[in-house]
């Protein structure tokens, strides 16, 4: 079963989201905002980390680059209700970008398509 | 290939080696030389460091410029390949040879025509190779026309076909490990393109492929170089990129078979601060234009040899269209070019005319890019490119059942 940390300041979205994957299948975690994010990926050892950028105590991008400079590999969707953060050139270390909504259709086939990536080599 | 050398420090021995391949740069070549200087002066003191410039044996003094820089201390190297021997890769070659000589950690290398490289570039391309990193592709922000081999051809293709998202395949300015100049030194896949400029595309598809941990240097300023104009003639660089490109194709078709979707790049070296905006680039659409019409009309039984019967027909379809509704949908330019690569692997057409007659497609590809993208920024262009991109992985079935028939 694949594992995925959800990253987002919003108890009704990290709600919303845990419920809707767990009935597909997936392992959930949580996490209210970015801090000691490498300790919590540690510990969690997700598959995939969906991660929000607005956030009151933490900028999702600058979690984005935490998280990259140590996990190369793993996968970060970016979140977010701003499609305007996407043109951000930080945002391109994430393996995909969504916008938030209500319908989890489009976070769903992301977090499927990142699961089955395969690349050769490594990082 | 007898190799010209000026080591007038009688330099052994190196940690670090800061490579500036030239062809007639006199005019241009001190300035990153000198900024170089002061990248390795202030980020790499306790190393040794040494600059080479590995030219062309240019007959505009471009080595008494390279030698007369004023590099704080810093020893040069001037390397050159004989009278007569020409080639990007060629200086290379003399590169790795040297690197090797010289047992050296870390290779930074930077173009000598760059007007807008600092002292940061150095210290971006050349800390990671300390943090086993084996090769550095730069990542840096271009006006949305700047670069559009790179943009319509390169980055989507070897994103699509290795998994890789390395936005600069080919940009001019790298990093790598000593340990990878003996690996591309002992390659048996180098050739007459990749001696020239194939070798960009040639040195990072070898990387994503053999295992070599890729990460991708944010210089902070946008790349300022002798400006080209998309419309303007192509030259010889076209055909070297592609060519490499699909010779590649061939020799690791086990590896982009298996591969699904693409990840992302570590990227190293962002810091605080606004990014800095390129200076605009000026397309002559017109031109763009009548050159995709004047190939389409003189190539067309050419292309009816190489194009699946579906393709043949959009792109039918599309040459009909005017200079203002002028559109390639993606779906069909990645299926151009993987109708392309197949044709060159099984030589339907001999290899240059294949080449070659893909360049007036190219040109309406550019045409159409350019139509969609007038009217945005820079990072909304950007985001159209991540959409091109994607719509080349999901095209990739098609290249994969071609390629097995």
């Amino acid at each position: 079963m694949s594992k995925v940390l959800i990253i987002d300041d919003e108890k009704h979205i990290r709600l919303l989201y845990s419920e809707e994957l767990e009935e597909d299948g997936y392992e959930v975690a949580l996490a209210s905002d970015g801090n000691n994010i490498l300790d919590r990926i540690k510990k969690e050892k997700p598959d995939v980390v969906v991660l929000d950028i607005k956030m009151v105590s933490s900028n999702g991008l600058d979690v984005l680059q935490e998280i990259r400079n140590t996990y190369y590999n793993l996968p970060v969707i970016l979140c977010s209700a701003y499609g305007s953060y996407k043109v951000d050139i930080k945002s391109i270390a994430a393996d995909a970008y969504v916008v938030k909504s209500s319908d989890l259709t489009e976070l769903k086939n992301k977090i499927a398509q990142v699961l089955e990536t395969s690349v050769p080599g490594k990082e | 290939m007898k190799t010209i050398e000026d080591n007038p420090g009688g330099i052994t021995k190196a940690d670090i080696v800061v490579g500036i391949p030239s062809y007639n740069e006199a005019s241009l070549i001190s300035f990153p030389t000198s900024q170089t200087a002061i990248g390795l002066k202030e980020h790499f003191k306790d190393y040794n460091c040494v600059i080479i410039n590995c030219d062309n044996n240019s007959t505009d003094g471009t080595g008494n410029a390279f030698m007369n820089t004023d590099t704080l201390g810093i020893p040069k190297i001037y390397l050159s390949t004989p009278k007569g021997i020409k080639g990007k890769g060629n200086n290379f070659k003399n590169l790795f040879k040297k690197i090797i000589d010289l047992n050296a950690h870390a290779v930074v290398v930077v173009d000598a025509d760059l007007q807008s490289i600092t002292p940061r570039w150095i210290k971006n391309l050349g800390e990671p190779l300390f943090n086993d990193f084996g090769y550095v592709a730069p990542l840096y922000v271009r006006h949305k026309y700047d670069g559009t081999i790179t943009n319509n051809i390169a980055y989507p293709l070897t994103r699509c076909l290795y998994g890789r998202r390395v936005r600069q395949p080919i940009g001019g300015d790298f990093g790598f490990s000593g340990r990878m100049a003996g690996l591309y030194m002992k390659s048996s896949l180098w050739n007459e393109d990749v001696s020239q400029f194939g070798i960009d595309i040639w040195m990072t598809t070898i990387a994503m492929n053999e295992g070599v941990p890729i990460c991708q240097a944010f210089m902070g300023r946008p790349k300022v170089h002798k400006p080209k104009d998309p419309a303007a003639d192509l030259g010889p660089m076209f055909k070297q990129v592609i060519s490499t490109i699909f010779n590649l194709m061939d020799t690791y078709q086990e590896k982009w078979k298996t591969t699904k979707w693409s990840k992302p790049t570590a990227i190293f070296g962002f810091g605080l601060g606004e990014v800095e905006m390129p200076p605009a680039v000026e397309v002559n659409k017109e031109k763009l234009y009548e050159k995709f019409r004047n190939g389409f009309n003189t190539y067309w039984d050419i292309y009816r040899s190489i194009f699946s019967s579906e393709n043949l027909q959009k792109i039918r379809e599309i040459s009909s269209l005017s200079l203002d509704h002028f559109e390639m949908p993606v779906t069909v330019w990645a299926k151009t070019l993987f109708d392309f690569a197949n044709s060159y692997r099984h030589n339907t057409v001999d290899k240059n005319k294949a080449i070659e007659v893909l360049i007036p497609l190219y040109y309406g590809m550019t045409l159409s890019f350019v139509n969609k993208t007038e009217g945005m920024s820079i990072q909304q262009a950007e985001e159209f490119l991540e959409d091109m991109c994607l719509v080349f992985e999901q095209t990739k079935p098609y290249i994969i059942d071609r390629w097995n028939q």
